[in-house]
């Protein structure tokens, strides 16, 4: 079966997305590109199995994504282990006023473990449903939520921000004033 | 994003990402600045390269 012009030009203009999402993975952009091209090769293949009409992007991020697991037990997964020791070295201060720097962001993003990361990214970034991402890392709906939970917490440390009531101070004057009451 | 849903199946519920990754939320607000400005990165001439290959491949072997 001959590929489609339209999967061409489909395939043409997910590469931004494809590559922002390979870096999110591999942290480093060369990596990166070896794994969107390795992405598109695969997918050109495989043209046959996708149904045109359904969701290319989240065919192509599984593919990606395989390729990408694949490729680190090739490796005999060299990727550093985040846990731990990493978190203590980074010297991450937010600002003042509280407002975080991108290059803060990105260092707490790449000490999150590579299922948490994927899955924060997914969710919060490329735009996919829950029920899209568990089809993506192939695992249930709830794991997907779980792992968002925990990147988001993990961040919300490694960064120093205390959820939405970001107020460091009233935090503390209220368990002040709850045990004062006491 | 375009989703056609399946005859009887009912239209997916709220983006995921509103409950704990909103726009209020700083870590929300981080990750899609994080991830706008990779988008928005260039794309290296050699993609688009590697396409017309796969094409020019794939005509070739039909023609042959």
């Amino acid at each position: 079966m001959a590929v489609a012009p339209e999967f061409k030009s489909e395939l043409l203009a997910a590469i931004p997305s494809l590559r922002a999402f390979a870096v999110s993975l591999t942290q480093n952009s060369d990596r990166a590109d070896d794994l969107v091209q390795e992405t598109l090769v695969k997918a050109w293949d495989k043209h046959h199995s996708f149904q045109m009409g359904t969701n290319l992007k989240a065919w192509l991020f599984t593919i990606l994504r395989n390729e990408f697991y694949s490729q680190m037990r090739k490796r005999g997964r060299e990727v550093q282990d985040s846990e731990g020791v990493m978190t203590e070295r980074l010297a991450v201060h937010p600002s003042q006023h509280g407002k975080l720097d991108l290059a803060d962001f990105r260092a707490a993003l790449e000490l999150l473990p590579e299922d948490q990361r994927e899955a924060i990214i997914l969710i919060g970034a490329s735009g996919f449903s829950y029920e899209e991402a568990a089809v993506i890392c192939d695992c249930a709906v709830g794991t997907i939520k779980s792992r968002v939970s925990r990147a988001r917490t993990r961040l919300q440390d490694i960064l120093q921000i205390s959820g939405e009531e970001d107020y460091g101070p009233d935090a503390i004057a209220t368990q002040v004033l709850g045990s004062n009451a006491a | 994003m375009k989703e056609s849903l399946a005859p009887g199946e009912s239209p997916p519920p709220a983006r995921g990402s509103a409950d704990v990754l909103g726009t209020n939320s700083e870590i929300g607000r981080k990750l899609k600045q994080y991830y706008d400005e990779l988008v928005s990165s260039d794309v290296p001439d050699r993609f688009t390269q590697l396409l017309s290959e796969l094409e020019a491949a794939e005509t070739a072997q039909k023609k042959g």
